[in-house]
This record gives structure tokens, C-alpha cells and sequence, in this order.
């Protein structure tokens, strides 16, 4: 049997394994275009690969949790996504050319369609149930100044570095990654926890797919986060159109502090959000992210001055702390005892992909028709709906004291 | 969703081959380059190439540039973001560039179309900038270039500006107060 408390080794091990991890998949994601525009590349082009590369994020969710799942181990499973992101960063440095940059994109998609679920698969097999959720407030901390730190140092390099180099210096962070999991010590994951319960979950996927699906507090759960994103994911991209638009020389800098300044919000909230999660209940703390998204999107319809939009983003803090600390929360309430809990992440995954990417044609549509203030009461619409949505159909999710 | 992937495979095909096609054509070439040479004896006066092989013009790189992806600056070296893509009419005649310009690592970004003639690409003074006439004032108002729908664009600063044989069938508009644009719309 598993010892029920993990070493400090493997917790510490943890906390870094979130923090590089971000930085890697922050850098990845944010330059490549950038990256790929100093390279020469045609708009059409760009364009194709970052489609291809959300569709394989998209339909890669499912079948990355069943990989999960399906593995003896989740250190196995993340270490070699890990080499996955280092070897696309590797050959998106050294040949920017369309089929090693379309292989590239294909592969780190893969690669985070592996690790998200991981992530949250390690720390429950590691931790056990009472302590998960403060466990993952402190994942959602270190990933998020993971994020700050590398934003703002990617912000600074890149007038002094080749974007290449931002690539070679990802592939190099895979070593402390790789070096932080090794850390957490494989004898100390209870396997069968780490799937959600269940000794030896049963070998028929259809069937635990079947039930998932069939789960209607599951199902209204899915569809919370993909309202939560098609009312969240343009939010920002729209403002920061609007600030580039509005403000001369400011524009970059405001908008680097409102991709900053929730990631600073995430890392000193989230904890408090873990700890809250198991005294008060999931329910009233989801009920704030949401609520935070709302206010967030009213504010920006009526946006009088950009340096309050800098301060309204602590509300996107808000609602990213809440729903990064509460979705794997619930998800593991929600899949226990069914062996199949990276599977509910990956379908989870699939339904905020999904919010996510009708955000954004939902938004450009109705900001090229009726202007940008309009798509965000559109937006704030959506936000309302998703509120409203969320109070009346998710439960309380849990579990009684005594298990 | 097969239907996708399937399109991609294609696009992937079509790539590779289009990538191979390029080294045997260079590789083509190389072969044939030795071949040729001795069989010419070289004239120094005469540059003319040989009959039957493809005319050539040799240019020092120093007198030309590549711009796609470079950074362009305003006349006071403010950052104007870079050159993502270039604009010609049905004649060939290179009438805009577009560029990508504010935001931070690609958040918020609004790609502009610039008028060609506003851009200065020799060395101007010390630096070998390549230089937009125009302030981030200006572009920074100016409506989004989405392809597939009329452009604006963003004309020269100053009202000097040679209307010259570039746009020979458009009367050049007088420029009105504020940034002159012109209104290209595309035919279909």
C-alpha cells in the first residue's frame, strides 16, 4: 500500500514540475506567430498551422486523457509529453519549414492534450482526496507565475533576442522539467487514485465514455465551461485590439500588465481558493468565477480609461484562479469511483476548447458589424447566461466527510 | 473531422512536394552550372549569356532587401510594428504593405495596409531602417485590412506624395485634413 503522506521531495517536485511547465508551454504558444512572421512566412500560412493546431488541441483532449488513463504511469506519460514539447521547440528552431513546423505544432498540441490531465492525475495520486484541493491551488500558483514570469521575460528578450532563441530556450527548459518530475517519486502515486478510484478500472472505454456522458450533473458541468469560455476567451484579445487602437504609445505596455496582472491575481489567490474549495463547498466559489466574469465584461463595455482596464483584470484573475483550481476539483468529485478521471478532464478540455474558439468567430463577427463595445455586452450576455446557467444547474459536488 | 485531417494530409503532400520539387530544381542547376561554364570562355566586356540559357541580372545584396517580417519604423524610430505582406494591382504594381502593428506578443495586434509610397527603404542617414511616413497616431486609428473586403489604405504623410504612373487609371485624391486614405476596393 501507498504511505498516505508523500515526501517533501516529491510535493517540491511538483511545484516546479507546474512552474516550468508553464513556461515552456507559455513561450511555445505565444511566439509562434510572431516567430514565424520574422521567418518570412505568409499570413495564409500562419494562419493553417495555428488552425490545424487548435482542431488537433481540440480532438486530441479525449484520446489524451484515455491515454492517461490507459498508462501505468503518469510520470511515464508526462515525461515523454515533455520530450515532446522540447523536440518540437527543437525543430521549430532549426527548420522553420512547412512540414517540420507542421509536425511541430501537431506534436506540442499532443502533447498538452497529455499533460493538463496529468498534471492534476499526478497530484491526486500523490496527495489522496482530503488534501487535492488545496494541492491544486498550489498548482494553479506555480503555473501562473510560471506564466507571469515568462511573459514578462519574453517581453524583454525579444527586443534583444532572435525569436529563434526563444525556442532554443524552451527546448533547454525541458531539463529542469524533466528534472523536477524525476523528483517525485513514482512509489509515492496510488495509481488507482490518480484514475479516480477503482482498482482496475474496467478495459471497455465505450463503456466508461457511456457513463460519463450519461452523467447529467457531469454534463452540466461541460457545458458551465464552455459558456464560461465563449464568454471569456475574446475578451482579451478584443481589448487588447481596442488598447492598440486607442492608446499610441502605451498600448504595449498596458497590455503586457493585462496579461500580467491576472497571473499575479491566480498565484496569490489560488491557495485561498483551494482551502475554501474543501471548507465552504465547490458551488459558491464557482458561483464567483463566474460572477467575476460578468462584472469584468460590463466594465469593459463601458471601459472610460485604459488604465482601468489594467485594474479590471484582477477580476479576470478572479475567475481564472476559481475555474483553474475548481475544474480538476470537480472533475475528480465528479469521476470518482469510475477509474476514468483523466477521461472527464479530457472531455471537459473538449467543451472549453470548444467555448473557446466559437468565442472568438462569435465576437469578430459582431464587433466588424456593430463595434467593439457592443461585442462585449454581447459577450456580458453570454457571461449572464452562464451564471444564470451554472446557479440553477450544478449541485454542490463535495464528497461527505467520512470517505 | 476525417475530412480535415484528410486536408491537411493533402496541404502536407502538396508542401513536401512543393519543397522537393525546389531542391531537384536547385540541385538541377548545380549539376548543370560546371557543365556549362568551361564550355563558354569568359567575356569580360560582354555579359550577355550564352544563346539558349536563361537571361540573368546578378545584383549586390547590398542594393536589394527582403521585407517580409521586417521591422518598419515611423521618421522619429518609433516602432511601427513589421511587414507582413504586400499588396499589388492587376497590372503587378506593388500598391500597399500591411502591417502588424501594436499589442504584445501577438495579443492585440491590428495589421494596417500602408501605402507603398509612404514607405522609404534606402539607407536614410546612419541607419538602414526601413521607414513608414507616418506617426503611430495615424495608423493606430486606422480600420483593420481583412482580406476579401475593401481596404483602406493608409496614405503618405506628406500632401507631396508623387501621384506618379503608379496608379495611372485613379485620379490621386486630394488629401483631405487628417491622414489621406485611399479606398481600394477589390474586384470579384
Amino acid at each position: 500500500m501507498v504511505s498516505t503522506t508523500p515526501s517533501r521531495r516529491s510535493l517540491i517536485g511538483l511545484d516546479w514540475f507546474t512552474f516550468c511547465l508553464a513556461d515552456v508551454q507559455t513561450a511555445f504558444g505565444a511566439f509562434i506567430s510572431v516567430y514565424l512572421t520574422t521567418e518570412k512566412w505568409t499570413q495564409g500560412d500562419i494562419g493553417l498551422i495555428l488552425s490545424i493546431a487548435s482542431v488537433v488541441g481540440l480532438i486530441g483532449r479525449v484520446p489524451g486523457g484515455a491515454i492517461v488513463d490507459a498508462v501505468r504511469s503518469e510520470r511515464f506519460a508526462a515525461a515523454a509529453a515533455v520530450l515532446c514539447v522540447g523536440a518540437s521547440a527543437l525543430m521549430l528552431a532549426l527548420w522553420p519549414i512547412f512540414p517540420s513546423v507542421f509536425l511541430s505544432s501537431v506534436l506540442f498540441a499532443g502533447a498538452n492534450c497529455v499533460l493538463s490531465p496529468a498534471i492534476a492525475a499526478i497530484s491526486l495520486g500523490l496527495v489522496g482526496y482530503a488534501a487535492i484541493g488545496e494541492r491544486l491551488g498550489r498548482n494553479a500558483s506555480f503555473q501562473s507565475l510560471g506564466t507571469a514570469l515568462t511573459a514578462a521575460g519574453m517581453g524583454a528578450c525579444g527586443f534583444f533576442l532572435a525569436p529563434r532563441a526563444v525556442f532554443l530556450m524552451t527546448a533547454a527548459l525541458v531539463v529542469p522539467t524533466l528534472i523536477a518530475l524525476a523528483n517525485i517519486r513514482g512509489s509515492e502515486i496510488d495509481t488507482a487514485r490518480a484514475h479516480g478510484g477503482l482498482a482496475a478500472p474496467s478495459p471497455d472505454f465505450g463503456r466508461g465514455l457511456r457513463r460519463l456522458l450519461t452523467n447529467k450533473r457531469f454534463l452540466a458541468f461541460a457545458g458551465a465551461n464552455a459558456l464560461f469560455q465563449f464568454a471569456n476567451a475574446a475578451m482579451l484579445p478584443l481589448m487588447g485590439s481596442v488598447m492598440t487602437m486607442r492608446s499610441a504609445n502605451w498600448a504595449s505596455v498596458l497590455i503586457a500588465s493585462c496579461i500580467i496582472v491576472p497571473q499575479v491575481v491566480v498565484a496569490i489567490t489560488s491557495p485561498w481558493v483551494g482551502r475554501k474549495a474543501e471548507r465552504w463547498g465547490r458551488r459558491p466559489l464557482l458561483i464567483l468565477g463566474f460572477a467575476a466574469l460578468l462584472l469584468r465584461s460590463f466594465l469593459f463595455a463601458d471601459a472610460p480609461n485604459l488604465y482601468f482596464v489594467v485594474a479590471i483584470q484582477a477580476l479576470d484573475g478572479i475567475s481564472a484562479a476559481a475555474l483553474g483550481v475548481l475544474v480538476p476539483l470537480v472533475v475528480a468529485d465528479l469521476a470518482r469511483n469510475t477509474g476514468r478521471f483523466n477521461l472527464a478532464q479530457g472531455l471537459i478540455g473538449t467543451a472549453v476548447g470548444i467555448g473557446a474558439a466559437l468565442s472568438t468567430s462569435f465576437a469578430g463577427f459582431i464587433t466588424d458589424r456593430y463595434g467593439s463595445q457592443t461585442a462585449f455586452l454581447a459577450l456580458a450576455a453570454v457571461a449572464a447566461f452562464a451564471l444564470v446557467f451554472v446557479y440553477l444547474t450544478m449541485p454542490e459536488t463535495r464528497p461527505d466527510e467520512e470517505q | 473531422m476525417a475530412l480535415a485531417r484528410r486536408t491537411a494530409e493533402l496541404v502536407r503532400l502538396d508542401r513536401i512536394a512543393a519543397v522537393i520539387f525546389a531542391l531537384a530544381s536547385s540541385w538541377d542547376f548545380a549539376a548543370a552550372a560546371p557543365t556549362a561554364a568551361p564550355a563558354e570562355p569568359p567575356k569580360p566586356a560582354q555579359q550577355s549569356p550564352a544563346k539558349g540559357a536563361t537571361p540573368a541580372v546578378v545584383l549586390d545584396d547590398k542594393d536589394v532587401e527582403t521585407i517580409l517580417g521586417r521591422e518598419i519604423y515611423s521618421d522619429t524610430g518609433e516602432d511601427m510594428g513589421k511587414i507582413v505582406d504586400v499588396l499589388v494591382d492587376h497590372s503587378g504594381q506593388v500598391r500597399a504593405a500591411i502591417i502588424d502593428f501594436g499589442g504584445f506578443l501577438g495579443v492585440g495586434t491590428r495589421k494596417i495596409a500602408v501605402d507603398w509610397r509612404a514607405i522609404k527603404f534606402g539607407p536614410d542617414g546612419k541607419s538602414d531602417h526601413i521607414v513608414l511616413s507616418l506617426s503611430r497616431d495615424q495608423v493606430r486609428v486606422a480600420p483593420e485590412y481583412k482580406p476579401g473586403e475593401p481596404v483602406v489604405v493608409l496614405g503618405a504623410q506628406s500632401p507631396a506624395a508623387p501621384a506618379t504612373a503608379v496608379a495611372p487609371a485613379k485620379p490621386a485624391r486630394p488629401p483631405a485634413s487628417g491622414t489621406p486614405g485611399n479606398q481600394a476596393v477589390p474586384s470579384k
